[in-house]
């Protein structure tokens, strides 16, 4: 990272930025048009990617999913029967 | 079993306690509690998966596979906050598998998404700069900036340092809005 001012700016994209120092930067930026442009495109970019978040996990997602999933599981539990000698003890020898 | 609860950020202590009487009813062997680890994590997983391959089929396929894992190694599994963190790991190595038979067989992401909804044009615009974004960029921002989860417990499912995380992070955040820039609001 470049500077002080570049992880103070991905801290704000992120708003992981304590409330003063927020308003602190953002006090700085309204003197810095390139701060405060950086900041801001910086800052919607994480806003963009977080709002298209919602919508993808439907109802038939989930049904398709779990039918996958019971459908593999119940392969795996009735799947190929024991080998014929694992299924009766052996002799003890000695 | 040992069954410590732990609280993992972005988890209710109500999630943390289902987990824990799931994966315990789990490793004694009632396989039924498998539902109930989905029920809690099966969205997240496949936002996840679907955010790293931007294949639907694809990503449901790797959920699937992901509580498959879960069911396998049932005699394993541990209530002790990590759970969730391996959960996300065994998703990504599943991704990774899959991500490198694509590019064996040059297959193309996903179109069936698409849709005529200005919000559905807004979503394949970010999934599709997302998916020309290298992996080491892309999963940061899918785990830190779109499944919210912490720093430290982002760095332990891709197996590198809190530093290294969030220089991907920073460094990823500025690809994204490059490949973004066109359309920004």
């Amino acid at each position: 990272m470049n500077n002080i001012y570049d992880k103070l700016v991905d801290m704000y994209a992120g708003q992981e930025l304590a409330e003063d120092l927020n308003a602190e930067l953002e006090a700085v930026a309204s003197t810095n048009p390139a701060l405060k442009s950086d900041m801001t495109s910086l800052r919607a970019t994480v806003t963009r990617l977080q709002s298209d978040d919602d919508g993808a996990y439907t109802d038939e997602t989930h049904a398709r999913i779990l039918m996958k999933l019971y459908a593999r599981a119940g392969e795996l539990q009735t799947g190929a029967p024991e080998p014929i000698y694992l299924q009766y003890q052996l002799p003890m020898s000695g | 079993m040992r069954c410590n609860v732990c609280i993992m950020p972005g988890e209710t202590n109500h999630d943390s306690l289902q987990e824990k009487r799931w994966l315990t009813a789990l490793n004694e062997g009632d396989t039924r509690a498998l539902g109930g680890i989905y029920e809690l994590y099966g969205e997240r997983i496949f936002r996840y998966t679907f955010r790293m391959l931007g294949n639907r089929s694809d990503a449901e396929d790797i959920t699937a596979e992901t509580f498959l894992r879960v069911l396998r190694r049932s005699g394993e599994l541990r209530a002790d906050g990590a759970f969730r963190t391996w959960l996300f790991r065994i998703a990504r190595n599943l991704c990774i598998d899959k991500m490198r038979q694509h590019k064996l067989m040059e297959l193309p992401p996903d179109a069936s998404i698409a849709g005529t909804e200005e919000k559905s044009t807004l979503r394949i615009t970010v999934q599709q700069a997302l998916s020309e974004l290298p992996t080491e960029y892309r999963e940061p921002l899918v785990l830190c900036d779109l499944e919210e989860m912490a720093a430290r417990e982002a760095a332990e499912v891709l197996k590198i340092s809190v530093p290294a995380l969030k220089s991907r992070l920073y460094r990823g955040r500025r690809a994204l809005r490059d490949k973004l820039g066109g359309t920004q609001e």
